[in-house]
């Protein structure tokens, strides 16, 4: 439960005296900017642009001599094997602030935003130092993750002329982790990394159904007092209130009724935009589900459509519509 | 890559790039962070990734940062400069999974000879990166 | 005993929290707070209440928003299920209890944090195996999962069978918007919307566009009710209760009656009111402002056609030239609505009805001799009219 009250207010008076501030540190590349950095850099990122690993290309081209990439900006000022490590310069003020905010309870980390200006492409032999201020703290705010507050810190670069090079800024949250993450969950379980659609909740009322499914059948109750079919699946007829039924299976054979296409959320095992029809089947039951291998903008009220079954992620299955 | 470059005038807004899916692999996620001096544990350190909420190590901000900006340059070619990079951050890039970048150009600014791409890279779990890539062009004869 | 629950009881008190995205407490300290209010308004003491209501969904206990409250001895208390169409079933509790004696005073409440905790949005799975949760199931593995994604069908149907289009849902927002701009409750306060603004925003669900969805807010809602002779000695001026009713319909789902002959029948609405003409023996031409619940859009207009304002199938016509607004046939959702003021499942609603009775509403409409309330669209629904004394 987040911190409130006075103690809130007292936290939030805290956190007032780090904005603005220069955190203490001047970071200072420790290799001049190199074709050896470069080369690794473009290996791992797979870029094969030729100003930046081809002295003949570079040369021709309006850059007129091999230059780095841009996005590497921070890379020449990065710490490398030392950032492993848990200690830290104690002048690092940004350092201190996270400790504040994980001894309140915000003691999750993420980065969620980040921008970069490049005044002007590296060269060969460019030194490289940053500067960062942390410029603004949020409000507390409610987030997916969880209740939290933004920092805003802004890195500039500057060259052996002292001259600005570009700057880069971080928005990273602070926020207080609700319960155990998803993610951590499926690790115990070594579950597949893949994301799987929601499974159906399995009751006497409908499990026979999606064992039909199983078998690849779009079934349709029908009740054994007066035939009429009926869907979804119920214990007893309204119409005659008989509770003996059994079923048959649809053609699949349809057509739209309705439809929608899902942009948003987006939940993690469904491919958006998501198209899900009302399907007024042959048999004259209704049956929801998805239209696939069609584009949003054709798919329309009145069309024919066809169902089949088939794996909808690793291990589910359900009876999808194509148009027919 | 050739020396082949676009030039400004050729480019429309609503142009798509070509699609560029990217197969994610332990060994690119170490290759990124390593290239970027980048080495905070939970993008090497499969334990540390664990403690860390995840289940596995997760790809670092610079190699994102590297392959969008490859992402755009692979079409524009030697001659653009690119001058300015904003994303938002969204679901981790972890080994097993694709992302796949798709972008299109969203503004041009004829006095700067400069076009935006919108771009989107998106994973099996939803959206890892979106944002614009700022890139300036040769204006063309 | 009344053979008739109008006028039977009034609505003598409102209370409610401030409505933000993070209120940074607990559901029950914003009921606690919002009752709290509601029983000051009305001219109450806690001791003075011996009824509380309210919905199924609601996570604040009677018994622990009484003991916080300091509400003592109880005679009367139930729950209303269905999400938004609880928002009058609830009234329609207090009333009966009010009118058979059950209570002298019912404390009607709901609370919650829309925003900052489980958010409605985000869609429905996991929980135990009730049959509430089958019913999800047949959804839930095709992905749809949200509100938005079921009214959106029913809406795509309309508009087929309607003409109505985006730009017709878009009359709805920008009405309530102009109320809003007015209310320093409302989220969007002094924040107008454009018909460009509401075209140019992205899509949730097709048809339906962001402004065509409700606020997630949190905050809580509360009202008492009492009987009108308690209600005469009491210092605000009372809202009557002229008629009140809920009903589910045939063949009724909660959100996803999807299997009826004709997809975008309400026989639910329609039954709420016809229960409400007939009790209060009142009719369309009687009303001067409406609070029409407005979790989206689309969900206005469909209720315009079931309490008989307009024709079937006309609400885009009925409203194109105003209606809604503030100088229109029916000025509606004063407040700026769930949409534009803050979604706390319709009880803010009522709040509005009885500010709109005592003429205190930030969008006043120069005639107030009664007023629609209605509840939940797409479930089990209800409604009321309130009057003046």
């Amino acid at each position: 439960m987040a911190i409130s009250g006075s103690e809130r207010e007292a936290f939030e008076k805290q956190l007032e005296a780090y904005v603005g501030l220069d955190i203490g540190l001047e970071d200072i590349g420790k290799d001049r900017v190199n074709a050896a950095m470069v080369r690794h850099w473009c290996e791992a990122m797979g870029d094969s642009c030729g100003a930046y690993t081809d002295p003949a290309l570079a040369a021709e081209s309006v850059h007129g001599e091999l230059v780095a990439p841009p996005t590497m900006l921070q890379a020449w000022i990065l710490g490398g094997v030392g950032m492993a490590s848990d200690e830290s310069d104690p002048r690092d003020k940004q350092k201190e602030l996270h400790r504040i905010f994980d001894a309140h309870g915000f003691s999750g980390v993420v980065a969620t935003n980040t921008e970069q200006e490049y005044t002007r492409y590296l060269k060969m032999g460019d030194e490289i130092r940053a500067r960062t201020v942390i410029e603004e703290i949020s409000e507390q705010k409610a987030t997916g993750l969880g209740i939290g507050y933004f920092i805003n810190t802004r890195t500039t670069f500057r060259d052996q002329n002292d001259t600005e090079v570009g700057w880069l800024t971080f928005r990273v949250l602070k926020f207080e982790i609700a319960e155990v993450p998803v993610a951590a969950e499926t690790a115990e379980t070594g579950a597949p990394s893949r994301p799987q659609r929601l499974r159906p909740a399995m009751a006497h009322d409908n499990q026979w159904w999606w064992e039909c499914v199983d078998k690849g059948e779009l079934a349709i109750q029908r009740c054994s007092g007066c035939e009429a079919l009926r869907h979804p699946p119920r214990p007893m007829c309204g119409e005659c209130q008989s509770s003996e039924w059994d079923f048959v299976f649809s053609t699949g054979q349809g057509t739209v009724h309705s439809y929608v296409v899902i942009r948003h959320p987006e939940v993690p095992g469904y491919t958006y935009p998501l198209v899900v029809a009302v399907v007024d089947l042959e048999e004259g039951t209704r049956f929801v589900s998805n239209v696939v291998d069609v584009d949003p903008g054709d798919v329309e009220i009145g069309m024919a459509v066809q169902a089949t079954i088939e794996l909808v992620d690793d291990e589910m299955k359900l009876p999808v519509f194509r148009p027919a | 890559m050739s020396g082949n470059s676009l030039f400004y005038k050729e480019v429309s807004v609503g142009d798509e790039l070509p699609i560029l899916p990217i197969d994610l692999t332990s060994s690119l996620i170490v290759a990124g962070a390593v290239a970027s001096r980048d080495y905070t544990p939970v993008h090497h350190d499969k334990e540390a990734a664990k403690a860390a909420g995840m289940q596995d190590i997760f790809m670092n901000i610079l190699t994102t940062n590297g392959l969008v900006s490859r992402f755009v340059t692979d079409w524009a070619g030697i001659d653009a400069r690119v001058t300015h990079v904003s994303i938002k951050l969204g679901t981790p890039n972890l080994p097993g999974d694709t992302m796949t970048l798709t972008g299109a150009v969203s503004d041009k600014d004829d006095a700067t000879s400069a076009v935006t791409v919108d771009v989107t890279g998106k994973n099996a779990w939803g959206n890892h990166v979106t944002g614009t890539v700022t890139l300036s062009l040769p204006a063309g004869g | 005993m009344p053979t008739t629950l109008k006028d039977q009881a009034a609505i003598v008190g409102i209370g409610e929290t401030e409505y933000s995205k993070n209120s940074g407490r607990s559901e029950l300290s914003l009921a606690s707070e919002a009752c709290r209010a509601a029983i000051k308004d009305a001219g109450l003491t806690p001791a003075d209440i011996d009824g509380m209501t309210t919905f199924t969904m609601d996570t604040s206990d009677e018994i622990e928003v009484a003991r916080a409250v300091g509400v003592g001895d109880l005679t009367f208390y139930s729950r209303t299920p269905h999400g938004g169409g609880a928002a009058i079933g609830v009234m329609h509790q207090a009333v009966m209890a009010v009118a058979t004696g059950s209570a002298k005073a019912v404390l009607v409440y709901r609370a919650l944090n829309g925003r900052s905790g489980a958010r409605y949005s985000e869609g429905v799975s996991g929980g135990p195996t009730t049959s509430d949760l089958i019913h999800w199931s047949w959804y839930m593995p095709s992905g749809l999962m949200t509100p938005a994604s079921w009214v959106a069908m029913v809406t795509q149907r309309y508009m087929h069978e309607t003409g109505c289009t985006s730009r017709d849902l878009a009359e709805v927002c920008l009405a309530q918007r102009e109320h809003a701009v007015k209310n320093p409750r409302a989220f969007f306060y002094q924040k107008p919307l454009t018909l460009e603004e509401h075209q140019a925003a992205r899509a949730i669900v097709e048809p339906l566009r962001l402004y065509d969805c409700c606020q997630e807010t949190d905050g809580g809602s509360a009202c008492v009710v009492v009987s009108p002779e308690m209600a005469r000695d009491l210092p605000n001026p009372p809202a009557m209760i002229r008629s009140v009713a809920q009903a589910a319909g045939a063949h009724q789902e909660s959100m996803t009656s999807f299997y009826r002959p004709t997809l975008t029948d309400l026989p639910e609405v329609d039954l709420v009111a016809r229960q409400c003409w007939e009790m209060s023996g009142l009719g369309p031409e009687d009303i001067d402002a409406a609070v029409i619940y407005d979790a989206f859009s689309s969900i206005v207009l469909w209720q315009l056609e079931s309490y008989g304002f307009c024709k079937k199938g006309q609400a885009a016509d009925f409203i194109r030239d105003g209606a809604l607004r503030l100088d229109g046939r029916l000025p509606t959702n004063t407040h700026g609505g769930q949409l534009s003021e803050a979604y706390v499942h319709g009880m803010n609603g009522v709040n509005e009805g009885v500010r709109l009775i005592r003429g205190t509403s930030s969008s006043q409409p120069a005639k107030n001799e009664h007023v629609l309330v209605t509840a939940g669209v797409g479930v089990p629904t209800s409604g009321m009219i309130l009057g003046q004394i």
